[in-house]
């Protein structure tokens, strides 16, 4: 039992890893109707970014200024990435056939990990401690990190602050109505780049946010970081429903959460083939996802 | 000339040039020869669901990795490693493969969009972790000492052979019935549906077709190398084989064997780079397929065959 509820903490904090990933995911997919593959790049750039800048600023003592200068640092980089791959890779194919963008979205995967590969050495690096991890206390026999509490803490805030950029701002609003109709928004004033170009961009940010909570409690980077738990957060969005929020995240939680039992429970050699039987079963019975809703063929 | 003077014309011309290869040319040259061979089966066997279906698949290392090990462990386990059994157990291959693409083709079509790329992908990783935890083929260590052919000349025979059918098959059905079907879905799936085509079953046949073939280039890859092992399947070398198909130009059969060959080549000219541990071809072939798609989204020949291009060259200067 004591164990049970172990694994369900340490799945909890990687799934809210996983859940702010396929938020970036779903939400390229739901404006633009394409599967983003270079964002878990954008991902382990932000952890790069993070690594390079405590380098910089010649971080020594862990401590919480460090830790929040680091996220902010990780996170800005992040979406600023996000903005660049948007602005020359995909926008040039805004008006060409889906499958168009697609590839190009693979070429940019690749080339940002073997790139990655050149620029910052293949073999991993050890990312530096920017804040202490501490047992805290203890909850019916397991133990509660500071780590693992600042996951939970830092993935609630940004999710929050996603939420109001969503739903109580006017980009959001405009994001919101682009997704439903991209051919009316421009008659209502709304800019439709620029609207995408911030999907881009939260989206980015969030993925930075997340390589820095995952890079403190694991810390070692390598550039093909992300093609892992970007294949994984995509199929937490799709497991959730692809293109809805609330989806996404409780897709990313459950599949987290999921990953820890197998592990914990002796099967951890099939954990990559787990995620993806999990696809193939929600393609098999609710093609829609968890929270996805059925779009209507418009002819 | 008729049709019959023509083939055995091109038959002759190809033993004649395997003779001059056999005895003129290095051992290095005769591996890039045959892998170039796999290279253009793989490519043509994405370029029938992807160019013409338009349906994306990212999986075709998947199952082209079940068919090398189906053949492999056919030869090995009940042939007892003759090489005069590999045609047999290539085609075995490629019925393994294609009943796995009839597996995933269930869930795939289910929803118009790009599922078929999600499931095929999620294939693949499948299809390896298996394989990395079946230790009776050597899970990660790979299976060894897989039977080839005792030399250069039965193998690039082989291969020509398996490269032309496959190209055969997929130019004709191409032009047939079936392939005008899937033109259609591919320009308007909604106009091709209300003109009484069933779209799952196009889709559905398609890539069940292209499955085989793909089984088939798995099969003739095992037997050349006679070492296949899970890192040889990974997502990359189905990339390769998209990048392949797209620089080709998807729907464009010779286009899709000229790209083989361009992208068998280059990689070994540009081996002296010094980029150190890094596999030079994973920066070459991004920069390709992210320029081609900006500047030349059709591909070298778009939809056009050699042919076809040449004569359409022709006619606008005219």
């Amino acid at each position: 039992m004591e164990e049970f509820f172990q694994h369900t903490l340490n799945g909890l904090s990687f799934g809210s890893i996983y859940a702010l990933v396929a938020l970036g995911y779903t939400m390229v997919y739901g404006i633009l109707g394409m599967i983003n593959f270079a964002h878990s790049e954008i991902y382990m750039m932000g952890a790069f970014m993070c690594y390079y800048f405590a380098l910089f600023m010649g971080f020594s003592a862990p401590s919480p200024i460090n830790f929040t200068l680091g996220l902010l640092a990780a996170s800005l980089a992040a979406g600023m990435i996000g903005y660049l791959v948007e602005k020359f890779a995909y926008k040039p194919l805004r008006n060409s056939p889906k499958m168009n963008s697609l590839i190009t979205a693979i070429g940019v995967s690749i080339l940002f990990q073997f790139g990655g590969q050149i620029i910052f050495g293949a073999n991993p690096k050890s990312f530096p401690t920017l804040i202490e991890d501490k047992n805290l206390f203890e909850i019916a026999g397991s133990q509660i990190h500071l780590i693992d509490l600042l996951i939970y803490g830092v993935s609630a805030l940004a999710l929050v602050g996603l939420h109001f950029v969503i739903y109580r701002t006017q980009t959001g609003r405009a994001m919101r109505a682009v997704s439903t109709r991209s051919d009316m928004t421009p008659l209502m004033g709304i800019d439709n780049n620029k609207i995408i170009s911030m999907t881009f961009i939260v989206g980015s940010v969030l993925a930075g946010i997340a390589a820095v909570l995952v890079s403190i409690k694991y810390p070692k980077i390598d550039p093909m970081m992300g093609s892992k738990i970007g294949m994984s957060a995509f199929v937490a969005a799709v497991f959730g429903g692809i293109g809805s929020l609330h989806g996404a995240i409780i897709g990313g939680l459950l599949l987290g959460v999921g990953e820890y039992y197998l592990i914990g429970y002796g099967a951890s050699t099939y954990r990559d083939a787990l995620s993806f039987s999990v696809l193939i079963f929600i393609l098999l019975f609710k093609p829609t996802g968890l929270f996805g809703s059925k779009m209507k063929e418009k002819i | 000339m008729n049709k019959l003077t023509k083939a055995s014309l091109f038959l002759l011309g190809f033993i004649v040039l395997g003779l001059i290869l056999n005895y003129f040319l290095n051992s290095y040259i005769h591996a890039i020869l045959i892998s170039f061979m796999i290279n253009a089966v793989m490519a043509l066997s994405l370029n029938f669901i992807t160019g013409l279906a338009d349906q994306f698949s990212l999986g075709h290392a998947g199952l082209m990795a079940v068919g090398a090990y189906t053949s492999a462990i056919i030869s090995k386990e009940l042939l007892s490693d003759q090489w005069y059994f590999i045609p047999l157990t290539v085609v075995a291959a490629g019925f393994a493969s294609a009943v796995l693409g009839f597996l995933v083709s269930l869930p795939s079509f289910k929803l118009k969009g790009d599922y078929l790329a999600i499931v095929t992908l999620g294939m693949a990783e499948i299809v390896r972790v298996l394989i990395l935890n079946w230790n009776h083929v050597g899970g990660p260590r790979g299976y060894n000492a897989i039977v080839k052919f005792p030399g250069f000349l039965w193998s690039y025979s082989f291969g020509l052979l398996v490269l032309t059918i496959t190209f055969v098959t997929f130019f004709r059905l191409k032009k047939s019935w079936f392939g005008r079907n899937l033109w259609a879905l591919n320009e308007d799936d909604i106009a091709a549906e209300v003109m009484g085509l069933d779209l799952v079953k196009a889709k559905r046949s398609a890539f069940i077709i292209s499955s085989f073939f793909a089984g088939v280039g798995g099969g003739v890859y095992a037997h050349h190398l006679g070492y296949i092992s899970p890192g040889s399947f990974s997502f990359l070398i189905s990339v390769q084989i998209l990048i392949m198909a797209v620089l080709g130009g998807l729907g464009s059969m010779s286009g899709s064997i000229l790209a083989a060959f361009i992208l068998t080549i280059l990689p070994e000219l540009l081996r002296s780079l010094p980029t150190g541990t890094v596999d030079i071809r994973m920066i070459v072939y991004p920069v390709i397929l992210i320029c081609m798609m900006i500047v030349r989204p059709q591909g070298l020949l778009g939809r056009l065959e050699l042919i076809e291009y040449f004569r359409m060259k022709k006619w606008i200067k005219s």
